[in-house]
This record gives structure tokens, sequence and C-alpha cells, in this order.
């Protein structure tokens, strides 16, 4: 028979583990492979949240950045966190999207930050902001996005906002629609996204 | 004072112990159990705590996290999906003969092996079905060297693996010449695949959350990994995607089920779509692993 069977796979057998500044001392390596298992290692480091953050702008490997944000997420947002919010103002779209990803993994963390990124005075961090509350609970989401429309300026902010409330919001969300249709009544592209997102969730609720 | 409700089989516990024991099974796991499925954990639990004498959660709870008589893997036993079939979703070994190893093939050495990996491979169906298939499939499959290791996280399964018995149910997409092949009919109906096949292929316990386990598993060409990050949240399928990536060689290939997509999980891979099935392949080139 062609098949053949070799007794290959052992569990490895334990060993202490390294020192941490060793492993972060990795993150810097001109070796990518080193790079790379320094930045998968320290996903069982709790502590590691500040290195791993620090590598990522100066990390060009797209493989390496998903590491390092998958470490960050195993790490728990408690400590994450932190560190992923100011990446929601970087120039790197790949940071920019990491972090988002990363903080829609850890929604109880981002329910501590969530109302503060939706005041950002940047309406770029508000419509990242926007988009994150889709992970959370709709109840949560929806107060937080009716209580941001109330107060919002920017219409691209609102027509995001309008988006995330036409696929989670309910009949509640219609009075603070309406209130932003008549704030926005010159913002055509704005008024039409509202009165659509009102007819479906008025669907929704016959 | 916990109890259990013998008659219904379920264990009478508070929301908040669901709660605390779903967290448990998801960090030793990656399983994600919703409020939904909470009678499949009632049932599982008042199962663990009857054959553990447990009188309540508390008692469990702390005999479970001493991992006293290897409980932690009773438990992880218990609540395991092991129903399959042998030829489930053959359009992916289809692709296998006509097209993935015909380009994994030429590039290996002289007595340099082909290594496909099962995982999960519960009770063995898939591995003992990639080896027939290759065995009935392959014109090539006498030049080479091909290694095919089946891994799971229940030892349960993975003893019904090596011992190799099925049911008539199991066996329905075979036609009867290949059972008749392959298999012994025994006296109880059900089926024991022969000696000269289970004895080729290696099966080992392995859990694709856990990077130590998996960096056991290394220099796959072949990687099936199917139907079991649809029970994964986000970030434990995140974890398996490198895990499993790490475990292939580069330009190597996975497969996953046919509801499963990794390109929503990671760009690690590179997507191939071919004839008989979308695969993902480790791209070629990069050095890790």
């Amino acid at each position: 028979m062609p098949l053949k069977k070799r007794e290959s796979s052992h569990a490895p057998e334990g060993r202490a583990p390294e020192p941490v500044e060793v492993v972060v001392g990795e993150l810097r390596h001109p070796d990518p492979e080193r790079r790379w298992s320094a930045a998968r290692r320290l996903g069982e480091r709790p502590g590691a949240a500040a290195a791993l953050a620090a590598a990522l702008p100066g990390e060009a490997d797209p493989r390496i950045l998903e590491a390092i944000f998958t470490s960050l997420i195993r790490l728990g947002g408690e400590e994450s966190a932190p560190f992923l919010l100011p990446l929601l103002r970087s120039d790197e779209a790949a940071l920019r999207l990491g972090a988002i990803e990363a903080l829609e993994a850890m929604p109880a963390a981002l329910a501590a930050h969530i109302e503060g990124l939706l005041q950002d005075p940047d309406s770029d961090v508000r419509i990242f902001a926007v988009e994150l509350t889709r992970k959370m609970p709709a109840e949560q989401a929806l107060a937080l996005l009716c209580r941001m429309l109330d107060r919002e300026d920017h219409p691209n902010v609102c027509a995001a906002a309008v988006d995330v409330l036409a696929e989670i919001g309910s009949a509640d969300a219609a009075p603070c629609l309406d209130r932003c249709r008549a704030r926005f009544a010159g913002q055509a592209f704005l008024t039409f996204a509202i009165t659509q997102a009102l007819d479906g969730l008025s669907r929704t609720a016959t | 004072m916990n109890r259990i409700d013998i008659q219904r089989g379920l264990a009478d516990v508070t929301d908040e112990e669901v709660r605390r024991l779903c967290e448990f099974v998801y960090r030793k796991t990656g399983m994600i159990f919703a409020e939904e499925k909470r009678y499949y954990i009632n049932r599982r639990l008042a199962e663990r705590m009857a054959a553990t004498e447990s009188t309540s959660f508390q008692v469990y709870f702390a005999t479970l996290r001493a991992d006293a008589d290897n409980e932690i893997e009773h438990l992880i036993n218990s609540f395991t999906v092991n129903e399959t079939y042998f030829y489930r979703e053959d359009h992916q070994f289809r692709c296998l003969t006509s097209t993935l190893l015909e380009v994994i093939a030429p590039k290996k050495r002289a007595g340099e092996p082909v290594r496909i990996w099962s995982v999960p491979c519960s009770t063995g169906e898939e591995p003992y079905s990639i080896a027939i298939w290759l065995l009935e499939n392959w014109d090539k499959v006498d030049r080479y060297e091909i290694e095919i290791v089946g891994s799971d996280i229940d030892t349960t399964a993975l003893r019904a693996a090596e011992t190799g018995i099925y049911s008539e149910r199991a066996l329905m997409r075979l036609s009867q010449d290949l059972i008749a092949r392959y298999f012994t009919r025994l006296d109880d109906g059900r089926y024991r695949i022969l000696p000269d096949l289970s004895d080729t292929i290696q099966f080992t316990r392995a859990n694709i959350v856990d990077a130590a386990q998996t960096g056991a598993h290394r220099n796959f060409d072949v990687i099936f990994c199917r139907n079991i990050l649809m029970y994964f949240d986000d970030t434990s399928r995140r974890l398996a995607a490198e895990n499993l990536y790490e475990s292939l060689r580069p330009g190597g290939f996975m497969c996953l089920g046919h509801t499963e997509s990794m390109s929503r999980i990671t760009s690690l891979f590179d997507v191939c779509r071919f004839s008989d099935a979308i695969v993902y392949r480790r791209p070629l080139g990069d050095p890790h692993g």
C-alpha cells in the first residue's frame, strides 16, 4: 500500500517560557519569520499589548500585522483597547482597519469607550465609531446612535448612523430620524437615506 | 443546591452558572455556545455531573477546574459533534486528485512524502475517505509516499477512529464494491475498515486553537479542516487560521466546509477557484513556518 504511517507528530515537551523581553525584542528582528513567531507568542503573554502595539507602525508585512492584531485581541480588550483606539486616527489604512476589526472583537471593552468615540472631534473617527456599534447589542447601539444623531452636525456621520440604524434599528429610532431629516432638509442624499430607513423600519414594525 | 432532574436528564443550574461553563469551554476549545443552545449545554452538564457524582454545579466546576481525573477532556468529548459519513463533500476529494496533487506532487524530491491532514477528523470517516479516494482515483498513487494524519480534540472519537468500526449509515455514500473491498462486515451488521488501511493513518490529538498543539503538526501539503470554524467566534477563527497557516507548507492548500470562507476570517491565504472546489492556498515564497 502506498500510504505510509509515520509517527512524526508529538506533543511538544513543556518548556519554561522565554523572558517576555526576549520575545518583544524579536518583534524588531530583520527576519520576518522571527517577527511573525514573536507576534503570535506574545498573544499568550499578558502585559505585552504595549509592545505589540508599538511594533505596528513600523511593520510592513501584512501577515505580521494581522498576527499582531490577533494577539492584541487574545490579550483582551481591557489591556489592548487603549492601544487600539489611537490607531483609528492613523494615516495607514491597514492600521485603521486592523484596529476596527480588533475593537469589534472586544465589545465589552469597546462599550467603555464608544460614547467618547462618537463625540470625537474628528468626523472620520466618529464614522468608524458608528461602524463599531454594529457589533454591539442592538438596543445599546440604537440608544447611542439616536443620541448622536440629535447632536451631530456632519452629514456624512449622520449618513453612516442612518445606515446602521436601518439595519439594527426599530420603530423607536423613527423620532430621531425624523428630527435629523428636518435638520438636514437641504442634503438630498441624507433625506433620501432617512426616508428609505424609515420605510424599512415601519415595514419591520408591522 | 443544584440537582439533576433524572427523568429529563437536565441539571438545575442558573444562567450565571451556564455562562461560566460556556466561558470555560470557550477558553479550552474556541467553541461558542449561544443562549439558544442552553438545552444542549444543560444535557451535557447533567451527564458530566452524574458521571462525577457532583452534587452541585459548584462541586462539578471545582472538579473541572482542577482537571481531576481528566475531567476537562471528558467535558470536551461530551460537547463535540461527531456525526459524519464517508465521502462527505466528495467534490473536494475530486479537486484533490484532479488539481491539488497535480500541483504538489511534481515538486516533491525522491522519498519526500505528500502529507495530508484531516482536522478535526472525528471518528475517522474523513481520513479514511481520503485514503480510499486516493487509492481509487489517483493514478500516481503508487509513485509517491503519502502520509495521512487525522487529528481531533475528542479522544473518545480518536479511539473510535483507530478502531474503525462504522454503521451502515456512515457508509451510505460508498458503492457496494468499495464497501466489499475496504471493509469487513461484522456479525452485528456494522463494518470494520481493513487493518491494512487503518494501519496507514496516524491519529493524534490536536486542538486547532492551541498553537502549541498545532505546532506539533507541520509541513502539510493539504489540510482538510471542514465544518469546525463555523462553531468558533471571530477571535478563535483568526487564531485557528494562523495556526493552520503555520501547519501548511508554503504553496499548500486548505479545504474548508462548503458554508465556510477563509476570506472572511483572514487575508493570509490566496483564494483558488478550481472547477471542483474553492480552496485556500498559503502563498508560495513567504518564509513563515
